[in-house]
């Protein structure tokens, strides 16, 4: 079929479309999480009010970070210039696969740190005395969830700027072998960040809530989480090695 | 034909890995999250929980590592 500029802009808008609806649904969903347990602490503990505000207020930033890259892979989808008619079916699968990459691949980090957060709010409430250690805590786990929405951002940023044009004299087996592996590449990163985020959100959220109930075992509840939290982040690795190998190494 | 038949094997490499690495993130954190509350509540069992961790992990880990291992073999072996 002869691709026309009309074709790759479909491409642009379906991409934008779908990074953006499923990263406001999960954001929504983080967000209010922590906004929900803040409250419930807050009428445990009236007086902690103040912390417990100002760790609802930055553990929501870091949770919409994931929201945002969508919107800034969506916004470049959009008016980045990317749909010139010379990019051909390489640049269609490119735009579709990055849309792919970042709205799913936040899924797992907002919702994980969302959980962060919130487990942080619970701990607060209960131990006030000790916000700052819960908050310290609260933002290196939120952080290393984060990390595997960075992954996707990479991948999807790589999609757009990367993607080589169509060159003329491909043939039809070439264009469809590249077209599939720039979607598999979007895939793997998309769905495999969901795993790893979930998991590290909920790790730092359980070394949150027990950083309140025994503040003394912090040391050695800090250890653990990272131990896990490393362990936890390798599949993401993995698929981020595949994403790699699937947009760099096949012609 | 021929490019249509590795064209699938990556698109499959792609999906093998993204769905592959949904569980053992899930899991792991799991557990490593459980080990975090194990180590709060008795403090003197921190290295036999730690080390109950790491095997539950190791374990855990291994579907993972079948989807990168297939995913290799889709991408340079067909």
């Amino acid at each position: 079929m002869e691709i026309t500029r009309e074709i790759i802009q479909i491409a642009a808008y379906l991409g934008a479309g779908i990074s953006v609806s499923i990263a406001s649904v999960t954001s929504g969903i983080g967000v209010g999480y922590i906004a929900g347990e803040a409250s419930f602490a807050m009428m445990r503990q009236p007086r902690a009010g103040d912390q417990l505000f100002r760790n609802m207020f930055i553990s929501q930033a870091v949770t919409e970070t994931g929201g945002i890259f969508s919107l800034v892979i969506s916004l470049l989808l959009l008016f980045g210039g990317f749909d010139v008619v010379e990019g051909g079916w390489y640049r269609f699968a490119a735009m579709l696969a990055a849309g792919f990459a970042i709205g799913f691949g936040s899924i797992g980090p907002v919702l994980g740190s969302g959980y962060t957060g919130g487990q942080a709010c619970k701990a607060i409430g209960r131990m006030p005395k000790f916000s700052n250690a819960i908050l310290g805590n609260m933002l290196i786990g939120q952080a290393l969830a984060q990390t595997s929405s960075i992954f996707a951002l990479v991948i999807a940023l790589l999609l757009l700027y990367s993607t080589p044009l169509q060159p003329a004299s491909a043939s039809w087996g070439q264009v469809i072998l590249k077209t599939l592996s720039l979607l598999a590449a979007g895939i793997s990163i998309g769905l495999g960040t969901m795993g790893p985020g979930t998991g590290i959100g909920y790790v730092a959220g359980r070394a949150s809530e027990m950083i309140g109930r025994h503040p003394a075992e912090r040391p050695n509840i800090m250890r653990t989480m990272f131990l896990g939290a490393a362990v936890s982040e390798s599949t993401a690795i993995y698929s981020l090695v595949i994403s790699f190998l699937l947009l760099f190494a096949i012609h | 034909m021929e490019y249509i038949a590795r064209a699938a094997a990556l698109l499959g490499a792609g999906i093998c890995m993204g769905i592959g690495a949904l569980g053992p993130g899930v899991g792991e954190g799991f557990v490593a999250g459980k080990a975090c509350e194990g180590i709060a509540r008795s403090p003197e069992n921190a290295s036999l929980i730690t080390r109950t961790m790491l095997v539950g992990q190791a374990v855990s880990e291994s579907t993972g590592i079948y989807s990168l291992v297939v995913a290799l073999l889709l991408i340079f072996s067909t």
